[in-house]
Formats: structure tokens, sequence, C-alpha cells
């Protein structure tokens, strides 16, 4: 299901935690299994709580519970806009505004190039460097404005 | 012991042990903290709030659930504090529950409906719309299409991973958007998943069979004993008018704390299954008509008496389903003896009578079912452990869970959801040998001489393993299941476990077949004399006429092929039994009895307790108590001593509580242990067959039950054999096979599984699919069908 | 001795009697109270128990939701209810019978429906030539809600203010 890499990875992620406690490595795993398939499948879920020795509901209830494992296929890149009070307050009402006009989609939809989707994310704790987004849950985009989001847009094609 | 915490609940003063929670303080003063996630059996998930209290020196009020008692404590479960912060987490709970109790299910009986009555506003305060919750599919026994109603307590997903041993259900999401489902696409299967009803505090889990039929507050209740399985889990039958409606567990905590399988909670929907029979049939010229019961016994009577004067006695023989009560067991082989028979049993589905005469006592479990926790080190022979004793599998898995080790040795690689230390699969024929083994390794390792006849056995790992758990601990039990009783050397396997025990210091346990398996040797239902018959021996060389008694002789016996041919050989059958079974093509005789549910009885369970219960409904139809039936019929033969006017005089007769510890024994004497080379080991290229009796295929009333009959249990029984196995005789998973034993065949479909043992054929018994072929054990072949 | 002077003067005179008579004329020149049913009828309050209907949903859908709150209340237990699962999955009855011989017309069958489903008309001219006859089932329930439903729902909306 996953590629050797990947399994490694998990491999590696595993060993932190006493053999008895595989299941702690689940977050770790969803995050590899979900950097190489793009999203988390219920056959990917399966795989993951087989491989850790879990119950597959529980996998489920992990992945359900945390905003950055997608459950459905998303586009080439996952723009995860805060909009919680400090991110609000600070200007992320109007860059969803803008990201959802220039874009042509509305929140959870994507492009109809599979380019972008475009999530609400909750808070990310960076409120210092309100308003943010995350992108592919990994890079970390401070201060949006709509010149930097057109930057970032123009960057990510 | 450390000392007890002295702390203050309401002004009243309590003690408690350490680790006790302000919950169980108030438990013991018998005060009630409201509550909806708190289980006593479950672990502690404080995520209702609804048991917030009071407690002094605390800013805020804490969950009494979760808050561990403390020395000098002072909690108020009723302050203002206490109040306002449980009318807060009312309306909370509130905000999102619909207010649909008249058409819920749980309505009348509902912890939410109470609990609001007391700390609920009268008015919403709130105006938006509620949340609405898909509703789930979670098979065909759990009703979750009232989603919406959840409070996420999360009691059925701690029920799921505490107590039945597996996680179906889930909790996904978070806040309000939090949802119970079972994983994509899965059903819940565990044969306890019954009482998530029970556990679910709203109508968001309910009985799908119940479903709408009826009100809890219309019900009538009477206490009643579960006859599936040897525990005799006490229950509440509630009934309306004459039905059956449902039943639900009564708590007893030495027997099935609160909790019942599903078998017994579902089954109630075979007693009014629609083949019923109803009425006295008897065969007059080849087809069987209904007559009233003077008819019908007279006939009885009369057909018996002739074979008997024909025949003689030995001619007749008594075939009776352990099922029934220890009443009916008593009666009825009063009755044969009274004939002059000696042919007279109920272990049907028993293969090796060799033990007979060699047992000290009645098998029984070897101690009270709660002692099972309190082992250190225990060896399980042969033993579908979930599916023959889903609630003693419960406690193992509990104390497993403690620091008890568990080892398994079986037939079949099923897994029991227990933490086991060990677990070793083999063939059938490879069973004894495996004990020896075992025998050999404990031997060693105390340091013991062998027992005469295992002297040259070469020592496994497995059985290495096995040992040193054995040795290791305080207190130890060998238990044999059910397929240890089966198996064709049941009573050396039995001397085997006894040789185990011997050496470490074990108690050897039975853990019983059926509701009154150790009531039937206590009715002395079983052969006398050196020329009584056992089960075996009477359908092996039938006899001229047969006394059936709740039995379906092609679905209960351990060779079904052979106990067609011989009914269906003899010349007179009379057959009591509460459904119109296959007895209709060779019965002279068929007389309806009632189920439990409509007769009084008893069951003796196997740890030897005996539990009496009363008739809950009326008999449907003509139907009557087989001991009445039995009764009068004795009568009618002028068999004396049948002079009894309630089924407790001839409970009082058939075994008096105080008599029955003494005549329960484990012990057997006079068997050879050595196992004699090639014995029982089929040809080299044959197969073997491994069968087991599927969870609701066990009784007659469990196969009628619809809803059980529609669960993942009962799918139709395939074929299983190892992948090595398979590709030997060129078979693949999926194939359509024919398995042929003796004259009979099944054609079923074929199922990979890696840990059966080589040369083996897992095929269940008890279904009307493999009802044509023979002994649950013993030499099979399998070939491509079609 | 004055007192029984008195007391024959009146007996003898039938002053009495005359005063009745006075009374009794005096409501001939009165508006009548009386009304010549069933010609006429006296006019009836909008919560007027009579006979029961079972009620239906504009769009024909029966209220009922067969939750037995007024079998359960009913204190001659006149109400006998049975209910399964309709094809669509919600719960109705299989049976609603109501037996008019064991009512007493309390009416609390109507204040414990909560979806307003059995309700006690105005009717109150019915009979039965058979005791089976005053057995109501569920068909002939429905069909006087079906016949009357103008009339029930004119009675709800006018008592709706007080409830």
């Amino acid at each position: 299901m996953l590629n050797a890499q990947s399994l490694k990875i998990i491999d590696k992620a595993v060993a932190k935690y006493p053999p008895d406690q595989k299941q702690s490595a689940v977050m770790a795993a969803l995050a590899v299994a979900q950097d190489e398939k793009g999203w988390l499948s219920p056959e990917v879920m399966d795989f993951v709580a087989s491989y850790l020795d879990m119950p597959p509901v529980a996998v489920y209830e992990v992945a359900t519970f945390y905003g950055m494992y997608n459950l459905s296929p998303v586009g080439k890149y996952k723009l995860c806009l805060c909009t919680n009070l400090p991110c609000a307050l600070s200007g992320a009402v109007e860059a969803a505004e803008h990201l959802k006009k220039k874009l042509g989609v509305d929140f959870n939809e994507t492009t109809a190039d599979g380019r972008f989707t475009l999530k609400e994310g909750e808070c990310f704790g960076a409120c210092g460097d309100a308003p943010v987004m995350l992108v592919n849950n990994k890079r970390m985009e401070s201060f949006m404005t709509p010149e930097s989001l057109d930057k970032l847009l123009a960057e990510l094609k | 012991m450390s000392a007890m915490l002295k702390l203050e609940v309401d002004g009243r003063e309590v003690e408690v042990p350490p680790g006790s929670t302000v919950m169980d303080a108030a438990t013991q003063l018998g005060i009630f903290v409201p509550h909806f996630c708190y289980h006593k059996k479950l672990s502690i998930a404080a995520n209702c709030r609804m048991c917030l209290v009071h407690v002094e020196k605390a800013p805020k009020p804490l969950p009494a659930c979760a808050t561990p008692a403390t020395e000098g404590m002072k909690v108020w479960t009723q302050s203002a504090q206490a109040k306002q912060a449980q009318n807060g987490v009312m309306e909370l709970l509130l905000i999102n529950h619909p207010l649909d109790c008249p058409i819920c299910d749980q309505g009348g009986e509902c912890q939410l409906q109470d609990i609001a009555v007391g700390y609920g506003a009268s008015e919403s305060r709130y105006t938006e719309p509620k949340r609405v919750v898909m509703h789930k599919s979670m098979g065909a026994l759990i009703s979750a299409e009232e989603m919406t109603r959840c409070i996420h307590c999360t009691r059925c997903v701690r029920f799921g991973q505490e107590i039945a041993g597996v996680m179906e259900l889930g909790m996904i999401g978070r806040g309000e958007h939090s949802e119970i489902v079972a994983f994509v696409g899965k059903s819940v299967d565990s044969e306890l998943s019954g009482n998530m009803i029970d556990i679910c505090p709203v109508g968001a889990l309910t009985s799908k069979p119940f479903r709408y039929s009826a009100r809890t507050w219309e019900l009538s209740r009477r206490k009643s004993v579960a006859p599936h399985d040897s525990l005799g889990s006490n229950l509440i039958v509630q009934s309306k008018g004459s039905t059956v409606m449902r039943v639900v567990p009564l708590e007893n905590e030495d027997l099935n704390e609160c909790w019942i399988s599903d078998r017994d909670r579902f089954s109630y929907e075979g007693l009014n299954a629609p083949d019923r029979l109803t009425q006295p049939m008897i065969r007059q010229g080849g087809t069987l008509k209904e007559v009233d019961w003077q008819t019908a016994l007279e006939h009885a009577a009369k057909l018996l008496s002739d074979v008997r004067d024909q025949h003689g006695a030995a001619a007749l023989g008594l075939l009776a389903s352990p099922q029934s009560t220890l009443e009916e067991l008593h009666l009825a082989q009063q009755l044969m003896r009274g004939l002059g028979s000696e042919n007279i049993d109920f272990r049907l589905r028993q293969r090796d009578f060799s033990a007979d005469g060699k047992r000290s006592g009645i098998p029984w479990l070897g101690m009270k079912v709660a002692d099972i926790g309190r082992l250190d080190r225990v060896l399980i022979i042969g033993s579908y452990l979930r599916k023959d004793h889903p609630l003693l599998a419960n406690r193992f898995r509990q104390a497993a869970k403690r620091n008890q080790e568990v080892n398994l040795v079986h037939v079949a690689s099923d897994d029991p959801l227990i933490k086991l230390k060990t677990k070793l699969v083999v063939a059938p024929s490879d069973l004894p040998a495996a004990l020896s083994r075992i025998v050999a390794a404990v031997a060693e390792l105390k340091k013991l001489p062998r027992p005469a006849g295992i002297t040259n056995l070469a020592i496994d790992e497995p059985s290495r393993a096995i040992a040193g758990s054995l040795v290791s601990g305080g207190s130890t039990a060998i238990f044999l299941g059910s397929t240890a009783e089966q198996h064709p050397e049941a009573a050396r396997l039995h001397a085997l476990a006894q040789e185990i025990a011997l050496l470490c210091g074990a108690k050897v346990g039975f853990f019983g077949t059926a509701a009154n398996s150790v009531g039937g040797y206590l009715a002395n239902c079983v052969p006398g004399g050196a020329k009584g018959l056992n089960a075996r021996a009477m359908l092996e060389a039938p006899r001229k006429a047969y006394v059936l008694l709740n039995l379906e002789p092609e679905l209960d016996c351990h060779d079904p092929a052979a106990a067609m041919r011989a009914v269906k050989s003899a010349d007179c059958v009379v057959a009591l039994s509460s459904f119109r079974t296959r007895a209709t093509e060779y019965a002279q005789v068929l007389l309806p009895v009632a189920p439990f549910t409509e007769t009084s009885g008893s069951f003796v369970n196997t740890e030897g307790i005996r539990q009496s219960f009363n008739a809950v409904v009326k008999p449907l139809g003509e139907a009557r108590p087989a001991w009445k039936v039995l009764r009068v019929l004795a009568n009618n033969l002028g068999i004396p001593g049948f002079d009894f006017d309630s089924s407790e005089s001839v409970r009082d007769v058939a075994c008096r509580t105080a008599d029955i510890p003494a005549r329960l024994d484990n012990g057997i004497s006079g068997i050879d242990l050595a196992t004699a080379a090639g014995a029982n080991q089929p040809a080299s290229n044959a197969l073997e067959r491994i069968a087991d009796v599927p969870i609701y295929f066990a009784d007659a009333i469990v196969r009628r039950a619809e809803s059980l009959q529609q669960t993942k249990d009962s799918r139709e029984p395939r074929a299983t054999m190892s992948p090595a196995t398979a590709a030997k005789l060129g078979l693949s998973s999926g194939d359509s096979v024919r398995v042929r034993q003796g004259d009979g065949e099944a054609v079923v479909v074929l199922n990979l599984d890696e840990e059966l043992p080589q040369n083996c054929v897992r095929l269940a018994t008890a279904h009307p699919a493999c009802s044509g072929l023979g002994p649950m054990f013993g030499e099979v072949s399998v070939e491509r069908a079609g | 001795m004055i007192q029984s002077i008195r007391d024959f003067f009146r007996g003898f005179l039938l002053l009495e009697l005359l005063q009745g008579l006075a009374l009794t004329g005096s409501y001939l020149f009165r508006r009548k109270l009386t009304v010549r049913y069933p010609e006429e009828k006296a006019p009836l309050s909008p919560r007027f128990r009579g006979l029961h209907a079972l009620r239906r949903y504009p769009n024909g859908e029966e209220r009922c939701i067969g939750c037995k709150l007024c079998e359960a209340v009913c204190p001659a237990q006149a109400i006998t209810i049975e209910t399964a699962q309709r094809e669509d999955g919600t719960r109705r009855t299989t049976r609603y019978d109501i037996d008019m011989t064991k009512c007493i017309y309390c009416g609390f069958c109507e204040e414990s429906c909560p979806v307003d489903s059995i309700v006690e008309t105005a009717i109150y001219e019915y009979h039965g030539e058979t005791r089976g006859d005053l057995h109501y089932t569920k068909e002939m329930l429905l069909a006087v809600g079906d016949r009357y439903e103008e009339s029930i729902a004119r009675d709800r909306a006018k008592d709706s203010a007080y409830r």
C-alpha cells in the first residue's frame, strides 16, 4: 500500500515508542501516508491501522480530529486559511475574499485545474503573525496581504 | 491494605478505600449524582460533565466520577454551585438533542429524559437550528437511525474497547461535529454488541428487532435464566400480552455482571417463529394430522409399549437436548427407566464416552465463575471461547488485562480477543499429543517424573512456553472447552489436563457446552447399568423407538448423518419439540412443548448453581410445559412415581441444592495417557475435519431468531483450510468446493486461513447446509464443485 | 298569639300559592333559555369534548406517531394501540382503537398528544345500535377527522390563546 520509503519513516516513528505502544506513532504514520498518497482513503487508514496493530476506527478517529489530514482528494496545493478571531481581526476575512475571487472557488473547493484547494483552518498558534495561512501543512504564510497572496499564487503556479 | 479515607458528602460521613472517586463515595451513601458517561464497569471518561459537584476549597465544580476521594474532603452534590453547574450542563446537552421523545424507543427508560425532568429548564433558550447527524448502519441488531440524539458520552466506544475486546465504534470529528461511527463500511459484529443498547443513555443506539414494537411502560417483566450457554445468565424477559417483546439482563455480579450476550438477548425472536408447533400431531396412514392431547398421548404410549413388547425395552432410546430443563431431563429419564430401558443420554455432541464410570463426579467449571478473575495462570484447551461462552470470555479478557496469563491450545485460529500469552493451533488428531508435550514440559520444569505413558516425547517450543507460564503463577487452572468435550479422544484430553493440573498444582474445569450440561448429569439423564447405550451408541446401533426431547437430530448431534439414518429407520419416534422440525418427516407423534419462556424449570449452570425460573407468558397454542407432557405420558404408560403437581416438586426430587457440591468433581482415573502410534491419525493424504457450532445455530431457538440469522456470524458456512493445503488440492480462495464425508456431502465456498493446521478443513456443523455430513471430526475429502 | 293569627290568614288567603304563581307567571314574559333540540342547538365551547378523531396534516399524512402517551394516560383504559415501523422507517400505529363505552371523555388523550393527532371534536350526536358499534377503529377515527377537520381546526385556533 505504501512505498518502502514511507514505511521506513513510519518505522522510525514507531521506534520512538515502547514496542507495545505502537499506536503512539499514528499521527506521524498518517502524515507520512498523506504525503505519499495526497489524501487518506479508507484503504490507507485501514493499512495504517493494521501496520500499527490498531482498530481501524481508532485511526479514523485521529484522522478526522485533526484538520491537516485530508479525507478526500485535494488539489496540488492546499491553502489552509486561519479564520479564528486574531486572524479575522487582522484581515483574514479580506484575504479569504481575495483568494476566493482570485481562484474562483469557495472554502472546501478545488480549482478546476486541480491546482488549489481552499480550506478554512483553526488557529495555527501563530497569532503574532496574523493573518496566517498554511500551504500544504508545511509552509506558513504570515502577514497576508492581497499583494503577498498574489505573489504566492504566482510562485505556486 | 492502606487506611480507609474519611470524607463527607452532603454533610454525611463516609469511609471509602483509597483509589475511590467521589462518585463511589456518593453511591455508597445512596446519594444519586446525575451522570451519563460514567458506568461502573467502564473506564472513566468524564466527558458528559453532568456529575459536577461542589467540593470544598475547589475553585470550580468538579466531576464526581473523575475526582479522587481524599481524606477530609467535603462534597456537596446539591449546593447552589453544584446545582447551577448541573443545570448548565443539562442545558448544553439539550441544545442539540432533539425533542422527539414521543417517537423515540428510549422514551420512558431514557436517562437523559429522566435527568432533564430534574435538572432541565422547562423551556429552551436556544432558537438556532439543531445539528443533524446522518443515520448509520451498524448491522442487524443495533439500530443507529437517529444519531442526532447522541450526546457523545462514548459509553459504546468504551464498551467495545474494554468489554467486547474489539473497538468497532469510534467517535470521529471534534466538537459539535463529533459523530459515533463504525469504520467505513463495517458493521458491529461483536457477540456482546447488544449491551451497547443498554448502556446508551439516550435513544441513539436502540434495538433493531424491538424497534417501534412497544413502549417500555406497557411491558410486564419477569425474571428468567438464559438457556443458550452454560453460564446461566440472569434475564429479565419483557412481554406484552402473551408475546415476549424483548430480553434485557438482570444484574448478577456472580454470573453475567450487568451484561448478556446477543444470543441471550435476541433469541426471543425464535420463540414466535412461524414454525412453532402448536398442536399435537400423530402419523396415521403415512400422513401427519393434528389431534387433541389425549389422542396424541395415548397414541404415543401405545406405540412405545408396543415396541417394548415386541422388541424388548432395550429397543427404546431417549435423546434429550442439554438445553432442556432439569425437570424435563429428570422426568424423561425416569420415563425411559420406567419402560425398562437404560438407553438415555443428553450429551448429543459428545463422541468419546470412555470416561463414563471413570470420572469421580460430574464435570463442572471447578470453581465459581467469579473466581476466574482471580486466577494467575490459565490454560484453555479446545474452546471457541468467544462464540461458545461470550461472557466467560469477558471474564478472561478482563483478568488478562490485569496480569492473568491466558494460554490457548485449540484446533482453530479464531481470535478470542483476549491478550493471550501463548496460542497453539494444532490439528484435532494432534491435540492429545500436544497436551502430552505440555505435560512433559511441565514435568521437566518442575523436575518431576513424567507420568506413565508420556515417556518419549520431544518437547517443542510452544509447549515449553505454555508450561513456563503455567508453573510461574500462584493460582492456576486448566479449562476444557466444547471442542475438548466433543473431541473423539475427549477422555484422554481430560486425563491429560488432569496430569498437567497435578504437576503444577492447578484446578481442572469444564466450560460446559449447554445450559444444563451439569444438570443433565444431576438428573441422571445418562445411560445406566452395563447395557445402557450412550448417545453415540444409540445412533450407531439404531433403536426401534426413540423419544426425542427438544432436539433436531440433524443439527444437534455429533454425527448428523448417523442420527438422521437412525431416526428415519426407527419404527416409532416420539418427538417433544417446540418447533415443526424435520421430525415431521419421520416422527410418529409430535408433541408441542413449551420453550423456556413458557414453562417453569431450572438450569444448573457450569458452576453448579441451580437457578429456577417461572413461565413468562402462557404457552402458544396447544403447547404445554414438557414436564407436564412427560408426567401424563408416564401416567398413560402406567409408570409409577409420576404424581407431581408442580415443577418445583419434580425439581426437588431431581436434585436438591445442598446435594450438588458433593456430586461435582472433575477427577478422572484409569485412562491410558499413551498415544497409540498412528491411532486417530488419518491416512497421510486424507483431510481432517474441524467442526465448530456457529454461535447462532447452537440450539433450536436461536436457529429461528430472525435478526441473529442476519448477522455476520450466521453466514452460510464456508470450508476453510490453510493456503498450503489448498494449493496441494489445486484450490484457491472463493472456489466452490464439494466436501464429502461418508455418504454425505456439502457444497460450500472455500476460504483460506493461514493459521489453520495443515491437512485440515474447517466446516461448521449444526447448520442445515452441513446436516448431511458425518461426525464433527474425522476424515473428509474436498474437491472442486461443478 | 299575633304570629298564629298571621299564619292563619296567610294560609287561608293562599298567599304563598299566589307568590309561587307570580314567579311562574313572570317567566312567561322573560327571554327563553331552552332550545328546541334537535331543531335548535345550544352553542358549544371550542373546548367541548365529544367524539374522538384522528387528524392528518394538510398533505394527507396521518399525524399520529404511535407514541402511546394517550394510551398510557387514559384513566378508563379505553385506548388500545399497536405500533410498528412503516416502510419509510417511521413509527406508525397498526391499530388504534377507542372503546367509546369505556371512554369518560376526560380529554386527557388530547392533552397528552404531542402532535395534536387525537382530538375530541364537538360532535356529540353519534350512537351505536350494538356495543360493537361504539368500538372505534383507526379507520373510523381517521374518517371522523377527515370529515370534520375544518371545525376541529377552527376550535383549536379559537382555544389556542388560552393554552
